[in-house]
């Protein structure tokens, strides 16, 4: 795969890449649904960062009063089982999802980057262990491994990142190592050699920005399926524990208990979790035929 | 190529090894053991009672035993007995397979259908409404948590036709089963059939750009002529390939979707089985788990040989 | 509508026998489908301390004696002859005769005989060598000394102690006759026994089936053809497909009053009643765990307890406010309202206990600004969670911070019993409404269900001594003491006992559901369909 030129991506483009603006307008205008997605996205995280701002319930008090309210007057969305706010726990769940969904992917990346690079770079038997471990991790599909992994470490906020954030590894690592191994080869990794540059330099300098185009591809599509695996998680009874308002066990634990008594406790929590998906997905896609429209998935 | 499989399946062989070992493992860390299981449904534990039933599993032997007793059994065709239900792990798994092999294989006819068409159409139409409504929805196939989509599938079935497509033991007939299989395929291969269809769309618009796309377009060939015999004859490996994958990867699809429709196939009984802690249920599905999908992966690249020249295996 | 009628019932009820069913020429035939809510542990009722092996097993087998099953409270005046025909003291209060039927046979063919009664009880006594792999009910047999027989159809209990209630926990569901042919392994997945129904098969976290005994000793019995039982664990699914007619009846206790509201609107033909299923929510403090050695900490929290607050939120205040034994109407032994509102913590003036306990706490040096900082322990399931996050909630207000800590459902027990807890929230179910049965299994020295391992020598004394009494109203007072000193020790301090509903459609006839306890009344052999 060749070095992308991003500002020479965009002229063939026909953008006008003067300045960010210009690239802005041009992303909008030539992926309206990207931009669509890059809104949901930016809002998702604006609610996380100003929850405290956004609502002035707390998302742990309980209430008798308001048990199962339903949605309208004091309590905008509702009321669940112990009267506490809907809309504060999907407010402040904001939090939950995006430190599951940018702690695992973020973790699931350093560690997949570290380990594809050094394998790629250093090849020999480093190498070959590494992709046995590999293919080893991925001969379980994701849900099942993060199944085992979940179960294994036990329920808290960290494990679960930890354990969305391993089965995302291999991924990260393959598309790395093969990234690494064509520049490796390059010209200019050649000349750095010359010049008598230490590997360890120039993996880092020169072949790990060249990596990152498709590095944010995959970071932006496995973003969404970090926050997807945590709910699936929570439906199993694992995923992250009651108090912290994560979406997904609201949803699963209001369906199992309230799904026709109280529907809103299942489609608040589950417009919710899709909507950020969906947006994700959306710029996901835009940012894949951006940057690197080769990569199929 | 003779030498190329002779490597991949001793890779596969090593792959495998690894798997149980990782699974024996980290079974192992899972907090608690089936003892702790036993006792809870008494609602107190004894020590001493404890350990021997402990010692009557062989769970108080070095963990490498315990492991080697597990692989020679396996080698043997013996997959222990199941803790709980204290009956060969063999009688617990084998019933259980054919359900979801059922509907795994519905679930991708489903997406198959409904992924191919809607991607070429997609495709050739690329940038049109037509390209933007279908790739929002396949995105929307997605985006939704699987257990969610089952569970307002569920309430629109009782609510409107008061009926609940969930799993009998004995469906009547085939027919019944194929109907009662249905829906929870559909729900599975909705997010398949989103995959299917992203990829043959993109594999399309790659093909169609291709110079011998443009000769035959050049050459006077009609455009459905281009689109249907040229690009999709070849758009059509990556397609297999990504329905071969789904294949084997169905099965994290399944645990949710087993569950909420209440099928009793091997997904679900996975889950049990980590809930409750039965290890040879649980280390023995695994490697069937992962048996399934390394073979897959093998077939794929297999096939890949065959049909396309572009591609040598040398060393 | 009927389940308002149903509430009222269960609010005021007066006579056993009020809902008692009309007689009606019962009909042969058909197989009642109910739906299970979990997967079952194993089909040996004596080694299992769950509903969820009681309810579909019981048919499996018979009793020495039995608590009536058309009657809805459990007294001793409504123990009804089982395997025994009769039953009677001797002049010491020492040895209970029981007279067995004769020609009763096995489900496989081998004829019962009072050597299968010495068996079990040797079993739960530990004196067999093919004991069972765990004895939760060790302890209601603490006073028999041996079985002995005379001939095949008469079996003797010695006791080593008078015990006037010795005769309530035999007629439990909880306390089956098993043969001595088989063994407990055998027991646990393919039981045999001489009940009603005959053990077909488990398929593990999807079905249980068993067909009518075709020789059942008591003539004309069962009128079902079997009984499917289908496991459901999403509650969800369930209840959805209870309302669709997929099933003649619900699990046991498994609608809550969200639920039910729901099944009234969508199915109001289904029969719902709500009653207390004798399981009590309770608070759990590890007693050894610093800072709570000091028994000021643990008063404060009692303080701060609104137990109104948690029946609020948990039932829509229909569950029961309570000490330790199941208040009335339903409960026999329970303190009367005005009575329990004056032990320690109970008090109905909320703001000045909690006033009262922030006082301790500052005295104890803290205060808004240092709170005391805990890790409250429950099991991952939801109806332990809510009430700890009420729990957690309620707390704060006397300067304890807590955190849920949610625990593995099947490490709880290995987790509490090595005191690895500071708080934690509980649910302890009774099987028997009788002193004798909830005292010792939970708050005497030497049981191994008494989860705090709580032990006070004083009450322990007592416990004994109501034990022995034989006058209903003495042995009331005592049991009212014994509940004051537990109250004040903060022993387990119960919050409230939990009111669940059991439902079913209305061609299930024959059924009444039992009104102070919820294992006792699933033999199902007057049960019949009306289709």
């Amino acid at each position: 795969m060749a070095v992308i030129d991003h500002d020479a991506e965009l002229a063939k483009a026909g953008a006008n890449v003067h300045g960010w603006i210009g690239a802005l307008l041009f992303f909008v205008r030539r992926y309206p649904l990207g931009a669509i997605g890059a809104v949901i996205m930016a809002l998702f995280v604006a609610t996380a960062l100003f929850a405290d701002q956004i609502t002035t319930f707390d998302p742990f008090t309980t209430n008798a009063r308001v048990s199962l309210a339903r949605p309208g007057g004091e309590h905008v969305l509702g009321a669940d089982f112990m009267g506490r706010d809907v809309f504060a726990r999907i407010v402040y769940g904001a939090r939950i999802s995006l430190a599951v969904g940018v702690g695992a992917t973020a973790l699931g990346c350093i560690i997949g980057v570290t380990i594809g690079l050094m394998s790629g770079f250093f090849g020999g038997w480093f190498d070959l262990l590494v992709q046995r471990l590999m293919d080893i991790m991925q001969s379980l599909p994701l849900l099942v491994m993060a199944l085992v992994m979940a179960a294994s470490l036990g329920p808290s906020l960290s494990n679960t990142i930890i354990a969305i954030a391993i089965p995302l590894v291999p991924n990260v690592a393959r598309i790395i190592r093969s990234n690494t191994l064509s520049l490796r080869e390059m010209p200019f990794v050649e000349a750095a050699r010359a010049i008598g540059m230490s590997e360890t330099r120039i993996a880092v300098v020169h072949v790990l920005p060249n990596t990152l185009a498709p590095l944010i591809v995959l970071a932006t599509a496995q973003l969404g399926s970090a926050i997807l695996v945590e709910s699936a998680l929570a439906f199993l009874g694992l995923g992250v524990p009651e108090p912290h308002p994560s979406w997904g066990r609201m949803l699963s634990e209001s369906a199992a208990e309230y799904v026709r008594t109280a529907p809103w406790l299942v489609i608040f929590p589950g417009v919710a979790i899709s909507a950020v998906v969906f947006g994700t997905n959306l710029f996901g896609d835009a940012l894949r035929d951006l940057l690197d429209p080769r990569q199929r998935i | 190529m003779g030498a190329y499989i002779v490597r991949r399946l001793l890779l596969m062989l090593v792959t495998l090894i690894g798997m149980s070992i990782l699974i024996f493992v980290m079974l192992r860390l899972v907090p608690g053991n089936i003892t702790d299981i036993i006792f809870d449904s008494a609602g107190f534990v004894n020590p001493a009672q404890k350990k021997k039933i402990e010692r009557q599993l062989g769970l108080d032997q070095p963990i490498a035993v315990q492991y080697v007793n597990w692989i020679g059994g396996l080698m043997r065709g013996d997959l222990g007995y199941a803790y709980v239900s204290e009956k060969p792990a063999i009688e617990e798994i084998v019933p259980r397979i054919p359900v979801t092999a059922k509907l795994a294989a519905l679930a991708l006819i489903f997406s198959t259908l409904f992924g191919v068409p809607l991607g070429v159409l997609s495709a050739v139409r690329q940038n049109t409404w037509l390209d933007y409504v279908l790739r929002v929805f396949s995105l929307s196939g997605l985006s939704l948590p699987a257990f969610w989509l089952g569970l307002l599938i569920l309430m629109a079935c009782v609510h409107w036709f008061g009926w609940i497509p969930i799993y009998r033991s004995t469906p009547e007939s085939p027919w019944q089963e194929l109907a009662l299989l249905c829906i929870p395929a559909a729900a599975v291969g909705f997010r398949s059939s989103a995959l299917v269809m992203r990829l043959t769309r993109s594999s399309m618009l790659e093909v169609l750009r291709q110079d011998y796309i443009r000769t035959a377009r050049a050459k006077g060939a009609s455009e459905t002529a281009v689109n249907y015999d040229h690009a999709l004859r070849n758009a059509v490996l990556p397609v297999v390939t990504i329905i071969g994958i789904e294949a084997a990867f169905l099965i994290g699809g399944l645990i949710v979707t087993e569950t909420v429709f209440n099928i009793p196939g091997v997904a679900r009984f996975l889950v049990e089985a980590i809930r409750w802690r039965d290890y040879p249920i649980v280390q023995n599905l695994v490697m069937f788990i992962a048996i399934i999908v390394v073979f897959v992966n093998f077939a794929i690249d297999m096939m890949y040989a065959v049909l396309d020249p572009r591609i040598k295996y040398e060393e | 509508m009927r389940s308002k009628l149903a509430f009222a019932v269960a609010l005021s009820i007066a006579a056993p026998g009020l809902v008692a069913t009309p007689v009606l020429a019962q009909k042969q035939g058909g197989t009642l489908r109910v739906y299970h809510r979990d997967n079952l542990p194993s089909g040996s009722i004596h080694e299992e301390a769950t509903i969820s092996t009681v309810q579909p097993f019981m048919g499996v087998f018979n009793n020495l004696v039995l608590f009536d099953q058309q009657k809805p409270l459990n007294t001793p005046e409504t123990i009804m002859p089982d395997l025994a025909d009769s039953w009677a003291w001797d002049a010491t209060k020492t040895k209970l005769t029981f007279k067995l039927h004769p020609g009763v046979k096995w489900h496989d063919g081998k004829p019962f005989t009072a050597k299968d009664v010495q068996c079990t009880w040797n079993k739960l006594t530990g004196k067999d060598p093919d004991d069972f792999r765990k004895n939760p009910r060790a302890i209601w047999w603490q006073n028999l000394k041996e079985v002995t027989v005379d001939g095949d159809l008469e079996a003797t209990f010695v006791l080593n102690r008078p015990q006037p209630s010795f005769l309530s926990m035999f007629a439990s569901g909880y306390t089956p006759v098993y043969p001595c042919h088989v063994s407990t392994k055998d027991m646990r997945t393919n039981p045999i026994g001489t009940g009603p129904f005959k053990f077909v098969e488990l398929k593990r976290g999807d079905s249980v089936k068993f067909v009518r005994n075709p020789d059942y000793w008591k003539k004309g019995k069962p009128y079902l053809d079997g009984i499917d039982w289908k496991v459901i664990e999403n509650r969800s699914t369930r209840v959805l497909a209870f309302v669709a007619g997929e099933f003649d009846m619900t699990f046991g206790t498994d609608i809550t009053i969200p639920l039910l509201k729901d099944i009234n609107a969508q199915a109001p033909q289904a029969v719902c009643e709500l009653a207390p299923s004798y399981v009590s929510i309770n608070l759990i403090i590890n007693p050894k765990a610093a800072p709570f050695n000091d028994p000021t900490i643990r008063k404060a929290m009692a303080l701060a307890l609104d137990r109104k607050t948690f029946i609020d939120i948990l039932s829509n205040g229909k569950d029961d406010i309570s000490g330790v034994m199941l208040p009335p109407p339903e409960g026999v032994w329970g303190m009367p309202p005005e009575m329990l509102a004056a032990l320690p913590g109970y008090s109905t003036d909320i703001e000045k206990s909690r006033a009262e306990a922030r006082k301790i706490m500052e005295g104890l040096g803290y205060s808004e600004s240092k709170v005391l900082k805990v890790k409250v322990a429950t099991r991952n399931i939801s109806v332990y969670r809510d009430p700890a996050v009420i729990l957690i909630d309620q707390l704060k207000k006397v300067y304890i911070d807590g955190e849920l800590e949610v625990v593995d459902t099947s490490i709880w027990h290995a987790k509490v019993t090595r005191g690895d807890y500071s708080v934690g929230l509980n649910l302890t179910g009774v099987s028997v409404d009788d002193p004798d049965v909830n005292l010792y299994e939970n708050y005497s020295c030497n049981s191994e269900r008494n989860l705090t391992q709580y032990c006070n020598k004083d009450v322990d004394a007592l416990i004994d001594k109501q034990s022995q009494e034989t006058d209903f109203d003495k042995r009331k007072k005592i049991v009212w003491e014994i509940e004051r000193k537990l109250a004040e020790d903060l022993a387990r301090p119960i919050i409230n006992y939990q009111r669940l509903a059991t439902c079913w459609q209305p061609q299930v006839k024959g059924f009444v559901l039992h009104r102070n306890s919820i294992y006792n009344n699933w033999r199902y052999e007057d049960v019949w369909l009306d289709k």
